[in-house]
């Protein structure tokens, strides 16, 4: 599935629209993470979580391609966490609804699939983009490192990747991680 | 004592380096670099633009070496650091980045076990850096190891990774001013003093990171302007992008159709020692010389190199945008389409319209926005505010104001036409128009079976 597919798909089983583009970003890992894809996908250690630039090359391409809207909504405060004050919110067009009438034909399992993980994380309390950051963040590092950790290992790895992770944060990462079936707790 | 070694640069002026340094530069495998156009054939549009690979290593060097004697500590981490500038660009060919291209196309990928996403150009210059005798011979295999770990991302601190690559890496610092002197344009013109004195190693807790004073802001956006412009002027000017594309249709169509057996040996990389070796031999005057050779069959390398070296360049045959298309559909084939809607394209156009179609070029181009042109893969610039750091394009009042980021892609088709004068030219382009634009709907209609899943590929700045 080439990512500007993937991003329709995620656009269209999230109601047609996904607000934030850190959202957008740590849907698409979780997704593909699941799915098998988050190689395929490139996503590399980033400021906010791991981050596709496939992903994002993809947005804009579908951008221009009138395939799917972005509005700007500004806050005018700055979060302590250094998460972001402006938001930037994906639409899917009506182009761009007709484009993935054609993309779920010729993706059906894939579409199914995307929408099936949705539907998973919607259940473990449909977390915002701080939490699926902290929890993309933590299961990146547990990855990346192929073996268990303890909660404090877990924060010291973090900053590896140049990551904080407050143990408050982490408490509520592990639990969605678990409740996905990506993480378990001994 | 030891004199001080200097060269004098037209961007820089002195260019101090140490003597292990200048053996580097001594080094047959370094020299090779002023044998290597920085932009290919970017003369046939700017006829100054005849710098080298050398001169612009030299001169990312000596910001690199600026950069590291404000930022860093580490006596062991500048000496990594200069050395890592001074080699990034010791594995490019024959007309720079055309090279990669070419390479990527004819690798056995699987063969070689490449990463996804890898590169035959990165893998080619790790090689060279490790295993070159000439560098062998200078350095430790442990510097070489970081050198090359420097480059690849794989080893040091952010700091000394974001000085190398990154939003405000030294190697964007150098080229926008060099490839604007040479080429005669002001573009890419920005303060360069300014940016290197408000570079500062932001530090909190155990995190270092690379960022800049918030008096930079406005010559940072100076420095993004300068790239976004150098980007539509310059690096994606339409006489360069034909003759890059001339480039590498004639090489790989001297491989595939002329069936020129030394160039396809030049080209597929097999991670052997000896194909690095005769690599290492080539350079654009050698390559373009010695397939205009008389003993180098007649065909399309000669062809398009001949036209190439006389000028006479594919013309633009047709040119749009997805607004272009009101259908969604037919605007997703054409711009994500796979290579295979490209090439049924190229072969329709060279059909109907009397082309040789391997001498009809369908490329699509992508130009990011200025707000994207603001960050890399690597990620934004951090402002040290008094509030503490922030993103870039928050800060500066006139990045926050571009909201959209609207990115430019168009198709272009290229062919050998001819034109007798202007009049000619104005009714057949307008033909030209009518009837790809025909061409194109019939290709890209829901029936078509040319509608893959692949990725489009497309040429992005």
């Amino acid at each position: 599935m080439r990512p500007s597919d993937f991003v329709l798909c995620l656009l269209d089983a999230s109601r047609g629209s996904i607000q934030g583009r850190t959202l957008l970003q740590k849907r698409a890992y979780f997704v593909s993470v699941l799915m098998g894809e988050d190689e395929s996908l490139g996503f590399t250690a980033h400021y906010y979580g791991p981050y596709s630039p496939m992903i994002d090359s993809a947005v804009t391409q579908l951008k221009s391609l009138g395939f799917i809207d972005e509005a700007t909504v500004g806050f005018g405060t700055v979060s302590d966490e250094g998460f972001e004050v402006k938001r930037y919110d994906y639409r899917l067009t009506d182009d761009g609804r007709r484009i993935v009438e054609v993309v779920k034909k010729a993706n059906q399992d894939e579409w199914q699939r995307i929408s099936e993980i949705l539907g998973r994380l919607e259940k473990a309390g449909n977390p915002n983009y701080v939490e699926l950051s902290f929890a993309a963040k933590a299961f990146f590092v547990l990855r990346t490192k192929k073996k268990a950790m303890k909660r404090e290992e877990l924060i010291r790895e973090a900053k590896s990747f140049d990551w904080k992770i407050p143990a408050a944060s982490l408490e509520r990462a592990v639990s969605l991680l678990e409740q996905v079936g990506l993480a378990r707790s001994s | 004592m030891t004199a001080r070694l200097e060269i004098r640069d037209p961007i820089h002026g002195f260019i101090h380096r140490e003597p292990h340094e200048q053996d580097i530069i001594d080094t047959p495998v370094f020299q090779r670099l002023r044998r290597i156009k920085q932009l290919a054939l970017a003369t046939l549009v700017y006829p100054g633009a005849v710098h080298t690979r050398f001169d612009h290593s030299l001169g990312a060097f000596h910001v690199a070496s600026k950069v590291a004697a404000k930022l860093l500590d580490s006596s062991t981490d500048t000496r990594l650091v200069r050395l890592a500038v001074l080699l990034h660009d010791i594995g490019h060919g024959p007309f720079s980045h055309v090279s990669e291209e070419i390479l990527d196309k004819f690798a056995v990928r699987e063969r070689l076990r490449l990463e996804p996403g890898r590169q035959v150009h990165e893998e080619l210059t790790e090689k060279i850096i490790l295993n070159h005798p000439d560098l062998a011979r200078l350095l430790s295999p442990n510097e070489r190891e970081h050198v090359v770990g420097l480059l690849n991302g794989q080893w040091g601190d952010t700091v000394l990774k974001s000085i190398i690559s990154g939003p405000l890496d030294v190697d964007k610092q150098d080229y926008l001013l060099r490839d604007s002197y040479f080429c005669g344009v002001k573009y890419g013109v920005y303060d360069l003093d300014r940016l290197t004195e408000n570079l500062r190693v932001h530090e909190d807790g155990e995190d270092r990171f690379l960022a800049l004073s918030h008096d930079g802001v406005h010559v940072l956006e100076q420095f993004v302007l300068a790239r976004y412009y150098m980007t539509t002027q310059v690096y994606r000017h339409r006489v360069r992008l034909i003759s890059d594309e001339m480039i590498v249709r004639g090489i790989s169509l001297g491989i595939v159709e002329d069936k020129i057996d030394w160039l396809r040996r030049l080209y597929t990389y097999d991670g052997s020692a000896d194909f690095v070796t005769e690599y290492l031999a080539w350079n654009d005057e050698r390559l373009t010389a010695r397939i205009l050779e008389q003993d180098t069959r007649e065909g399309y390398a000669k062809e398009l190199f001949r036209r190439l070296s006389e000028r006479r360049l594919l013309k633009r045959v047709f040119f749009c945008r997805p607004s272009d298309f009101e259908d969604p559909e037919i605007r997703a084939r054409i711009f994500q389409g796979g290579k295979e809607f490209l090439t049924a394209l190229e072969a329709a156009v060279g059909r109907q319209l009397g082309f040789d179609p391997h001498l009809v070029a369908a490329t699509r181009v992508k130009v990011k926005s200025v707000r994207a042109q603001a960050a890399t893969t690597e990620g934004q610039v951090i402002v040290l505010t008094t509030n503490g750091p922030r993103y870039f394009d928050q800060e500066s009042s006139l990045f926050k104001s571009i909201d959209e980021a609207i990115q430019e892609q168009f198709l272009e088709i290229y062919a050998p036409v001819e034109y007798k004068d202007d009049k000619e030219k104005k009714r057949r382009r307008r033909e030209f128009y009518d009837d790809i634009t025909g061409i194109i709907k019939g290709l890209a209609n829901p029936q078509s079976k040319l509608f893959d899943t692949k990725d489009a590929g497309g040429n992005e700045a």
